[in-house]
């Protein structure tokens, strides 16, 4: 925290270096009063900035300095020091003052008679603490453990405290968990089995490659830090290639755009990788030093792969596919970087073993610049201290029991033995975000209780019992890491909670506090402790030689933001390959294990049902991740409303102009929306955008069912979802 | 030689994602709906390829500003670096300028009852600071330029979509959208 606490009056004769410190413009005497709101000075004129980290499910994971005057944020923005936020943040993180000052938040615990109904009544904290430790204790006499409990948490929150909640649960015994995840699944089982875990090369290295594809990804909307470093490396020569099923933000911006069809991605890095064998551009020393299975690879593709084949089966051009394979074989080091949404298929992990295969064989892993980047996780080593307390003695049941999270409703419904009766659900909203949101209704008819902590009423706080109003960043403690680039970030408390809100870490302190009280020895969670503490309890000597920093305390006090040391931001520079045979394997036995193929092959892809023959993809929304941010009235002001992108071909077909109100459909629901006719999307394929709009009573999962990915077992536990093949038809409202 | 100040936007690099807007909200705690710098679409087929294209202005700081001649109360003043400013202090808010504006730039702000616009930031410039659109831009898309210095090879005064600028003689320059090569399904 950066403390100035002066007067106002000296404030306004501060140097101009001072107001760069504190990125306030100074109000000269000639300034015309009314312009600059900053300039208003309230009471004492108390003046500070402190560090904060954008928790949010996203690869920019920025460091952030909020500036507070008198108690109230005043302006949040991006911190400087960290050389990949750069001082600036995306348009959602630019809503952060309106985030906890929205008049939307939820302010007090509330308890809703008749779910659904909007009956809601302000309960005190006690209350609220009492009415659920009565009901674990009684369903845990009641079943003889605590496995009816069900936890549905994942992303809305990713600072390490917020583990408090996976911890507060663990801490009453054996319950079920919502396992694996909706985002990564198929992709990193894929590099799981040709690596042995998904790693990335630092985003920052974008300025280091010669040529850059980027397959299935749209950084301009989903990650603009890293967008500036490949539009920066573009303006220096380097070719920037986009494949992708449609024509995106960032394909738009290109150097050449590929549209591929949907789910054939596999088949086009296979085609290339026919072209490159043939033409003898593979790596020779590369894959014969540093793989196993290449021989059995290099057959497979000769019986069975051709360039003509591909063409035919993505729709790219054999010219096309020849020169990409070759312009990419050729420049060193070449950069390929997998987006998530290009494996949310049926076959999305076998396409992601293919595009890998297409980076080894080119010799380009573990290169600087180069690299097949999907995600990674070197930087997460935390202590998770909160997650450390076990079960209490006693406790019936042997382990914790799963239910995938992507097909929760339906799970949940399955499990009998015994059935689930109470959910908790934090950082989470499956009722917009999950496939068949009708069966996750069900799901939630079926219990005595839900508690859902959450910032503002949302689709599945309308559907709970009891809401727990919880914190922005800006109210709570914490730390930070990203899953793409290489730094850590601090998040200190910039402000006092508003209203009655409370971290997740609290509410667990809280409720074992009661649990406690009702049944001594019912809760192992700690019922105190410091925030700070605790925080400073995440870091242990590997993180801090990793980070090159002390403590959390001591980051905090020297700008908030700290990046990894660069022997591990290029993904396996040692060639050193976490598999069982040490190498990068193209045959993979643990593949077979888990009943895939070996080989990185081709597999199907999913057929459009006869009558719902258009496919309906649902990709992440400039002005929201999941269902944040975008319900906020700053970004309403600019988009009020979901859309449905339609091919002008397509929407002819079926007489629809832009604007008309257009009913979408299949066996899993529907929804009527207004139709943005555009030549972005291909004429066989509609978009609705992901996201949460105020006042909008349907989400883009209406239709989508809960069809699985290839792959996900392996590393996440359960596979995920095929979001993308999801078919419709759709007619005039 | 006095200054002639202007936004230079680059299209080539603009993504359309509003954060220089939204910064701009933020920073000068704006009510929600008011808007002094927008993000707008172009049309798909600007350049020829159909891509998705935006241009984000503010106000155009004219060398012949419509809003300072349509002003009753004399609020509206031309600095001599070229900077249109506002004083909100004097408005009145009979919302003459909006409608003079051929950009439609002041905006009403029905809390405060005056119009209100881009003010360039030029309290910030005057202490060597940028304007919070410029500085918080995450692709750097957008500059300023003192014109009477630099006239940047590749920048244009018009683009579709933008009034005809012979009216106010606008100073905002824009860069254009390169088109890339594009293979579309067979």
């Amino acid at each position: 925290m950066l403390t100035e606490n002066f007067s106002r009056r000296t404030f306004l004769k501060g140097s101009a270096s001072l107001s760069a410190l504190l990125g306030l413009g100074v109000a000269t005497s000639q300034a015309p009063k009314g312009l600059i709101p900053k300039a208003q000075a309230k009471s004492n004129g108390k003046v500070e900035q402190f560090y904060n980290a954008c928790p949010r499910n996203c690869y920019d994971t920025c460091s952030i300095v909020t500036t507070v005057e008198d108690g109230r944020i005043t302006f949040i923005t991006g911190n400087e020091k960290n050389t990949y936020t750069k001082g600036r943040l995306c348009v959602k993180g630019n809503t952060y003052p309106r985030v906890v000052y929205s008049p939307d938040r939820i302010k007090y615990p509330m308890r809703q008679k008749g779910r659904g109904s909007g009956n809601w009544e302000r309960i005190s904290w006690d209350e609220a603490y009492t009415i659920i430790a009565k009901k674990i204790l009684a369903i845990k006499k009641e079943y003889g453990s605590t496995l009816p409990i069900c936890l549905n948490k994942y992303s809305g929150n990713f600072n390490i405290l917020n583990y408090a909640t996976e911890g507060m649960l663990s801490s009453i015994g054996y319950t079920t968990r919502a396992q694996g995840t909706p985002c990564d699944p198929a992709g990193s089982d894929a590099q799981g089995f040709d690596m042995g875990a998904p790693y990335n090369n630092d985003p920052e290295q974008f300025l280091d490659a010669d040529y850059i594809i980027l397959w299935g990804a749209n950084p301009a909307w989903t990650s603009a830090h890293s967008m500036y470093f490949i539009e920066q490396a573009k303006e220096r020569g380097t070719k920037l290639v986009v494949i992708d099923p449609l024509i995106t933000q960032t394909a738009s911006k290109a150097d050449e755009y590929i549209q591929v069809k949907a789910s054939t991605d596999g088949a086009l890095a296979l085609g290339m990788i026919r072209y490159i064998l043939d033409h003898q551009l593979y790596d020779k020393n590369w894959v014969s030093q540093n793989s196993i299975g290449f021989n059995e690879f290099f057959s497979y593709v000769k019986k069975n792969i051709t360039v003509e084949w591909a063409a035919e089966k993505t729709g790219v051009p054999k010219p096309v596919i020849e020169r990409i394979a070759r312009e990419y074989a050729t420049a060193k080091p070449a950069n390929i970087w997998i987006g998530f949404g290009m494996q949310r298929h049926v076959n999305g992990g076998a396409m992601v073993r293919a595009i890998d295969a297409l980076a080894a064989i080119t010799g380009n892993i573990g290169k600087k610049g180069g690299g097949v980047n999907y995600i990674g996780e070197e930087t997460w080593g935390f202590n998770y201290s909160t997650m450390g307390f076990g079960a209490p003695e006693g406790s019936g049941g042997e382990a914790d029991r799963y239910v995938n999270m992507n097909n929760f409703g339906a799970q949940v419904l399955d499990a009998n033995d015994p059935p689930i009766k109470m959910m908790w659900i934090a950082c989470r909203n499956p009722m917009a975000q999950d496939p068949e949101p009708t069966v996750v209704k069900k799901a939630f008819d079926q219990m005595d209780l839900i508690v859902t902590a959450d910032l503002y009423m949302n689709k599945t706080v309308e559907y709970s019992d009891i809401v727990l109003p919880v914190t922005t960043p800006f109210e709570s403690v914490g730390v930070n890491v990203s899953y793409w680039h290489y730094w850590m970030n601090v998040n200190e408390q910039a402000i006092k909670p508003l209203y009655e809100t409370k971290s997740d870490l609290e509410i667990a302190m809280g409720l074992s506090k009661k649990l406690n009280q009702l049944k001594p020895g019912s809760c192992t969670f700690p019922v105190t402790g410091d925030p700070l503490d605790w925080v400073e309890k995440e870091m242990n000597d590997d993180i801090k030689a990793l980070f090159n920093v002390k403590s959390w305390d001591d980051l905090r006090k020297n700008g908030g933001t700290a990046k990894a040391n660069e022997s591990i931001t290029v993904a396996w520079k040692d060639l050193k390959f976490r598999t069982p045979s040490g190498k990068y394997e193209f045959y993979s036995k643990t593949a077979a294990e888990y009943g895939h193929h070996p080989l990185p092959i081709f597999t199907e892809e999913y057929k459009a049902p006869k009558e719902y023959p258009i496919r309906c993809m649902s990709p992440h929304w400039k002005f929201g991740i999941h269902s944040q941010f975008q319900h906020q009235d700053w970004l309403m002001a600019i988009q009020a409303h979901p859309f449905l992108e339609i091919h002008p071909d397509l929407a002819k077909k079926k007489s629809i102009r832009d604007q008309d109100m257009v009913k979408i459909i299949n066996e899993t629901g529907y929804m009527t929306l207004p139709a943005k006719i555009t030549k972005m999307v291909p004429a066989d394929t509609v978009v609705m955008y992901e996201g949460w709009w105020k006042g909008v009573n349907y989400t883009e999962n209406f239709t989508v069912k809960a069809l699985q990915e290839d792959m996900g077992e392996h590393l996440k536990g359960q596979r995920g979802i095929a979001f993308h093949d999801n078919f419709v038809n759709i007619e005039k409202a | 030689m006095a200054k002639k100040l202007g936004f230079l936007v680059n299209i080539e690099r603009c993504i359309g994602c509003h954060a220089c807007e939204i910064s701009c909200k933020s920073f000068y705690q704006l009510e929600p709906n008011m808007r002094r710098r927008r993000v707008q679409e172009l049309p798909e087929d600007v350049v020829g390829t159909p891509v998705r294209a935006f241009v984000s202005t503010a106000c155009n700081h004219c060398d012949d500003p419509a809003c300072k001649k349509a002003c009753p109360v004399g609020a509206y003043t031309k600095r001599e670096d070229g900077i249109v400013v506002h004083n909100q202090d004097l408005c009145i808010g009979c919302q003459m300028c909006g409608k003079a504006c051929p950009y439609s730039v002041p905006m009403f702000n029905p809390v405060k009852k005056k119009m209100d616009k881009c003010s360039m930031c030029y309290d910030r410039l005057d202490v060597g600071q940028l304007p919070i659109c410029v500085e918080k831009c995450p692709l750097e898309a957008i500059q300023i330029v003192d014109y009477n210095e630099v006239q940047p090879a590749n920048a244009v005064s018009e683009i579709p979509t933008f009034a005809d600028t012979s009216i106010t003689h606008p100073t905002t320059h824009f860069i254009l959208h390169k088109p890339g090569k594009q293979s579309r399904r067979f």
